[in-house]
């Protein structure tokens, strides 16, 4: 037993010389973390704003004006151009200077006037989903409370009240700290470790560990502790950088936060040795660990996995990360993943 | 004479990788099945339609009124009924274990004060944690309880009087997530076999001595580099048939530009992703740094290229450096001419802006592994 624990802490400590001796790699693990974090922190947003805006306005009345300005003002919509009548708007879609058209047909303001129905068109473009789905929420919401309508009106002042529970400003960074964490873990994780089998294959030094008394299975933790490490730094990095510079709060219990991050490197790990055993080169095995974790990928930028989806092990590390550090109770309640698929919409 | 010479030993060394590819049959799959697999799978595993999203009701009044209101909540499909409570505690404890993302509250006398025609409250709790999906139950929460706000004398039709906003999703009707989804697929797959194939294949090389070994032969460095990366040029090729055929034929994705602009593009981005991958070579000693830096440029540029996220929503600051990103360029070109039609007119300033870029990249690239190279 003994034997078979210095043997596979020999197999680490050679590991980690080849990591340290390639320290330009470990510079860009633990940056790559660091960056993507940024650049989601302070570039991307799921929030949707400036959608630039298209106005084809063929009233020209002032209420046509009206609900065109005001349109722009409260919601998110950027007036890049207006259009001299509703057939431009297809070629405003094409060229991508426009992500939505109104289109104001002549009469609006007489109808308005007159009481009658006065129908407006919001023509959205489709080839983008995510924006065309706010934009049009955020118009339907406005126009329904310009409407100059007494019973409109009366809306207004005591409309629903919507309150958002655990990210009160709604703000897309925490979703996408916890959700970068899961990401960033499960790429580097799985083709740092995809790496190290196929390496020895292609250099023929497997062979010679063969030769030694070293087993299989002492090989395959040996290797595997060094990275669980480095997972543990960048998990470290990313969660401090995380709260500093984005307040993303931690308010459950850090306990389940690590204990669900090391079963979760390790099963990443996992899936980047077998993809390293199978191949016989690093080129093939990077393409095999691609395959196994691209999905957690897309399902971190969204924490949401259709029910139809099975047994996706980032997804229930996401909601393992993502419990602990968003909800209020103290005591921090079981991985979320854990629980049965229906939980995630 | 000489460009026959050089012609030559360019379609010798394209002669070697391709033979070396095939050989390897993991390899050859991976190029061409991965991307295929991963199509098939991101197609149907992702669906970022917001709906469905569960919803409990806590109704404390228990009027025919208050359940009618529940019942016409659920009516179009972008909430779904999960459960009812009794109290707005138990409401708030099923969105904090994730039981429900939204939860609508009916005070007791909601019938009551809508029979006096007065202003009911009527609150509803969102799940913050997915901001995307938050904003759009929030505003279709909003948008459902104006419209019962209008409604509350029942003479009263909602679009009577006042304006009104009709909405139409042009060149993809039904928002289909998969259609508006493949473009970015397509490029970041694309990136994958032009940009780190190339770049990891090149450290092979270097890794493993042979690239000296050629270079000891009468071959010119650039036509070296041009021979390894053409054969990956016709793989990107393949795979962009590959997808496009099974995009449209599982997942309904149009086609409705010409396949020359379609080809066009497509030639341009490659240029440009193999540059980016010789360029990463040049600053590799072994095929993980190949691969860390590949994945270092790919990452960032997925989420820079907007197809994730929509530029439009970026900073200010943020914006001219997606100009940089030759997937920001392709994944429109993709997206207007097979959603829209496009032609090269409409699209010439990503065409042109696609061709500088892939030109600077590849001088850049080839100029600096020459240098490392002698």
């Amino acid at each position: 037993m003994n034997r078979a624990f210095r043997r596979t802490m020999a197999i680490a400590h050679k590991e980690v010389l080849h990591i340290i001796r390639d320290a330009r790699s470990v510079y860009m693990a633990l940056g790559l973390p660091v960056v993507m974090l940024m650049l989601f922190g302070y570039g991307i947003s799921q929030d949707v704003d400036h959608i630039p805006l298209s106005v084809a306005d063929e009233d020209r009345t002032p209420a046509s004006r009206r609900l065109s300005e005001g349109l722009v003002a409260a919601a998110d919509f950027v007036r890049v151009e207006d259009l001299p009548s509703a057939d431009d708007a297809e070629a405003a879609f094409r060229s991508g200077r426009a992500k939505a058209v109104l289109a104001i047909p002549r009469g609006y303001g007489r109808d308005l006037g007159r009481g009658l129905p006065a129908v407006a068109q919001l023509l959205v473009d489709g080839s983008d989903g995510t924006t065309a789905t706010i934009a049009m929420g955020d118009a339907a919401g406005l126009v329904q409370a310009t409407s100059s309508g007494r019973a409109a009106r009366a809306s207004l002042t005591e409309g629903p009240r919507v309150r958002a529970r655990f990210n009160p400003g709604m703000r897309s960074a925490y979703n996408m700290v916890s959700g970068v964490i899961v990401l960033i873990l499960a790429m580097v994780a799985s083709l740092l470790a995809s790496l190290t089998i196929a390496r020895e294959w292609e250099r023929g030094s497997m062979e010679q560990l063969f030769a030694t008394p070293v087993s299989r299975v002492e090989i395959v933790v040996g290797k595997l502790i060094p990275y669980t490490g480095l997972g543990f730094v960048q998990t470290l990095l990313v969660l401090t950088l995380g709260s500093y510079m984005f307040d993303v709060p931690i308010r459950g219990s850090p306990v389940t936060l690590f204990v669900s991050s090391t079963l979760f490197l390790l099963a990443m790990l996992g899936t980047g040795l077998a993809a390293s055993i199978i191949a016989k080169s690093q080129l093939v095995a990077v393409q095999f660990a691609m395959l196994g974790f691209v999905h957690a990928g897309r399902d971190a930028e969204r924490l949401h996995v259709p029910h139809r989806e099975h047994a996706r092990v980032a997804s229930r590390a996401v909601d393992g990360c993502a419990g602990p550090l968003l909800s209020d109770d103290p005591t921090g309640r079981a991985p979320q993943g854990q629980r049965a698929r229906r939980s995630c919409r | 004479m000489k460009v026959l010479v050089i012609l030559q030993s360019l379609l010798n060394v394209i002669k070697k990788e391709l033979s070396q590819t095939m050989r390897d049959r993991r390899m050859l799959s991976t190029l061409i099945i991965s991307p295929v697999l991963q199509l098939v799978v991101f197609g149907y595993a992702i669906d970022l339609d917001v709906d469905r999203i569960p919803t409990v009701i806590c109704d404390q009044d228990g009027t025919p009124r208050s359940r009618e209101l529940a019942q016409a909540f659920f009516a179009d499909r972008t909430f779904l009924h999960s459960g009812d409570v009794l109290e707005p505690g138990a409401a708030q404890a099923d969105l904090e274990d994730g039981s429900a993302a939204a939860a609508v509250i009916i005070p007791r006398g909601f019938a009551l004060l809508v029979a006096r025609s007065d202003a009911p409250e009527v609150q509803v709790l969102v799940d913050g944690t997915d901001a995307t999906r938050a904003q759009v139950a929030a505003n279709a929460a909003s948008q459902f309880l104006l419209t019962q706000g209008i409604g509350t004398e029942p003479n009263v039709q909602p679009r009577a009087a006042g304006a009104s906003l009709a909405f139409r999703v042009m060149y993809n009707e039904r928002l289909k997530t998969p259609v508006y989804m493949l473009p970015g697929v397509l490029a970041t797959l694309l990136l994958n076999v032009t940009a780190l194939v190339t770049a990891m294949g090149l450290a092979r090389e270097r890794e493993s001595g042979t690239l000296e070994q050629i270079l000891v032969t009468p071959i010119r460095p650039s036509v070296l580099l041009a021979g390894k990366c053409l054969p990956y040029i016709l793989f990107g090729l393949v795979d962009i048939l590959a997808i496009l055929l099974l995009g449209n034929l599982i997942f309904d994705v149009p086609f409705r530009g010409s396949f020359g602009v379609i080809a066009l593009g497509s030639f341009l981005y490659l240029f440009s992703t193999l540059g980016i991958g010789i360029f990463i070579a040049s600053f590799s000693a072994s095929q993980q740094q190949a691969m860390l830096g590949a994945f270092g440029f790919m990452l960032p540029a997925m989420l820079l290229s907007g197809f994730m996220s929509p530029i439009s929503s970026m900073p200010p600051w943020l914006r001219p450096f997606t100009m940089l990103i030759p997937m920001r360029h392709y994944v429109e070109i993709m997206r207007a001419c097979l959603l829209k039609g496009a032609g090269t007119g409409d699209l010439a300033q990503q065409m042109i802006a696609l061709a500088v870029l892939g030109v600077g990249i590849l001088a850049i690239s080839v100029a600096r592994f020459r240098k490392r190279l002698t």
